[in-house]
């Protein structure tokens, strides 16, 4: 088995010359690297971290108190991702009293270790934009690939106890998209269809993810005409990550690594070319249909809605209700949830009925499955592909949509 | 006997019965982390434990909640007790080291083809074999 190549620092940490966690997060960061082969470590500058109740459970609870308390903190300014709980009276949507308390514990014990609890997906947007080349260990995979592909910044997904090890260590293995030849273009996607709405960026990333689900493959698109937002990237990679499980893609001429389709593909053979166009489109949102219920719900979330996708959103729903047979979730972050409030889209949104959540993702709620039976929603309509593919343990019947009709859906209830 | 080599192998020695997936698996994305039991309504895996099995998966899906899951799987006594994947992620990986559950990616055969649910297998990582 590999042995990775440690600095003087590197082995003192090994040793424990730095404390009982520090020891704990390279000894497994060693472990994790020999797996991939890793010679060595490299400097990270950021770290996101993602850990809540619902999914580390007692025993990351634990892990979380240990560390606090042995004093342990970031080397790194790091950050935290979306949270399980949103800490509001929504009747609607309330996790369990006794998990409530240990979030609340985890929160405290993450703010010990000085990571800054920002609780958003979208840190990429809010928070922190690396330059290229710096390498980070972001810990959500829609930031993953955001920093990778549109800042040329380097990350693997760094899950678990990982980026926290990162962030204890200020170091990851060198492995994966810390590698240049990883980072080399792989697929060519040649793109025709109109891309007019958020949904539609998503629903490109399904067509190119779902069938090649592979860490590895790492996308090129070219022949997109117009020049995509920050949002429409945003969907385009976190709807990737999570059909295809990819961690970086390529657009020529917009992205950093990407003058051209050649250096996007830095002397590659693509395994695979491909076309998309307004009919592969259509065929996504017609692969969708709707059960016959009462009660449905749509979501805007997954990732965090950005300022402008609230803003947005406050323009569609501006003047609406929302019907008495549907329920509207939206989220996002602190950050532009005070924003938006000060600048009268949250006070738009809930005069029409619209619930906000800050600081959570809505397919990570706790008790999530029995919210859903709690409330009777059968369907669950988004203008995400990402949301729609992540939520499905829940036992949701999941429905992609353009916003508008999403809109449109949730003010007049019929499913169309 | 079918000895298959894998490419990759982190973990001890084990043996046990195997749980196939057709598809590719994410604990967020297709299991119950409450009761261990597969949640994704059309899985090839749906109804199925993964408590003490082998997991045997083409692919791993997108999403870091593996990272953290094993481990909360450990802890509430109903984990897999090995991951053989044709493809993962650096998720799975995380997750199996954290949770101490061995893990092996690539496989000189089609697993998904040799091997039905239920059947035998020994994993060792020294090795890069799998046994059956």
């Amino acid at each position: 088995m590999n042995i990775m190549e440690l600095t003087q620092e590197e082995q003192a940490m090994f040793d424990g010359d730095k404390g009982r966690a520090v020891q704990e997060a390279i000894r497994f960061q060693v472990e994790v690297g020999k797996f991939f082969n890793a010679k060595r470590f490299v400097p990270i500058v950021n770290a996101h971290v993602m850990g809540d109740i619902e999914v580390m459970g007692d025993g990351g609870l634990e892990m979380m108190r240990q560390i606090a308390d042995e004093g342990a903190k970031c080397v790194v300014p790091s950050t935290s991702n979306a949270r399980c709980m949103h800490f509001s009276d929504e009747p609607r949507l309330q996790p369990d009293k006794a998990e409530e308390d240990k979030e609340r514990e985890l929160v405290m014990h993450l703010r010990r270790m000085d990571i800054s609890t920002t609780d958003t997906c979208i840190n990429y947007q809010t928070v922190y934009q690396p330059k290229l080349g710096e390498h980070v260990a972001w810990g959500d995979t829609g930031t993953v690939i955001y920093a990778n592909s549109v800042f040329g910044a380097r990350s693997n997904f760094e899950a678990g106890k990982s980026s926290f090890a990162a962030a204890l260590t200020g170091r990851t293995p060198a492995y994966g998209f810390h590698l240049d030849e990883v980072r080399r273009g792989n697929i060519v996607v040649n793109v025709s269809a109109t891309l007019s709405d958020l949904a539609d960026w998503g629903a490109l990333s399904k067509i190119v993810g779902h069938p090649n689900q592979d860490y590895y493959a790492v996308p090129v698109f070219q022949g997109i005409d117009t020049t995509p937002p920050p949002d429409a990237l945003k969907h385009l990679g976190a709807s990737l990550a999570s059909y295809g499980s990819m961690a970086m893609f390529h657009m020529v001429g917009v992205t950093p690594e990407a003058a051209t389709l050649e250096a996007a593909l830095g002397g590659n053979e693509p395994r695979q070319t491909m076309t998309v166009t307004d009919d592969d489109l259509q065929g996504i949102y017609d692969g969708y249909s709707f059960v016959d219920a009462r009660k449905n719900i749509v979501v805007f979330s997954g990732p965090q809605q950005s300022l402008f996708e609230m803003q947005r959103l406050a323009h569609l729903f501006e003047g609406r209700k929302v019907a008495g047979n549907m329920t509207v979730v939206v989220t996002t972050n602190h950050s532009v949830y005070s924003d938006a409030k000060r600048l009268g889209y949250v006070d738009t949104l809930e005069q029409a009925g619209v619930v906000l959540l800050q600081g959570v993702c809505f397919y990570i709620l706790q008790r999530l499955s029995d919210i859903r039976a709690e409330n009777e929603w059968a369907n669950l309509v988004s203008n995400s592909a990402k949301i729609v593919n992540t939520i499905t343990a829940h036992r949701f019947n999941t429905v992609l949509r353009r916003t508008a009709d999403c809109v449109d859906v949730a003010c007049t209830g019929e499913l169309k | 006997m079918t000895t298959v080599h894998v490419d990759r192998a982190w973990g001890e020695k084990v043996g046990g019965q195997v749980l196939v997936m057709r598809e590719g698996f994410s604990p967020r994305y297709d299991l119950n982390r409450v009761t261990g039991v597969i949640s994704r309504i059309g899985h090839s895996a749906e109804g199925e434990s993964i408590k003490g099995k082998i997991l045997v998966i083409p692919t791993a899906k997108g999403g870091v909640a593996g990272g953290w899951a094993f481990f909360d799987l450990l802890h509430k006594g109903i984990a897999p007790l090995a991951l053989v994947f044709g493809k993962l992620n650096p998720v799975m990986v995380q997750g199996a080291v954290l949770a101490n559950m061995t893990i092996t990616e690539g496989w000189s055969q089609d697993l998904v083809r040799l091997l039905k649910t239920g059947d035998t297998i020994t994993l060792d990582p020294a090795r890069k074999e799998i046994v059956f």
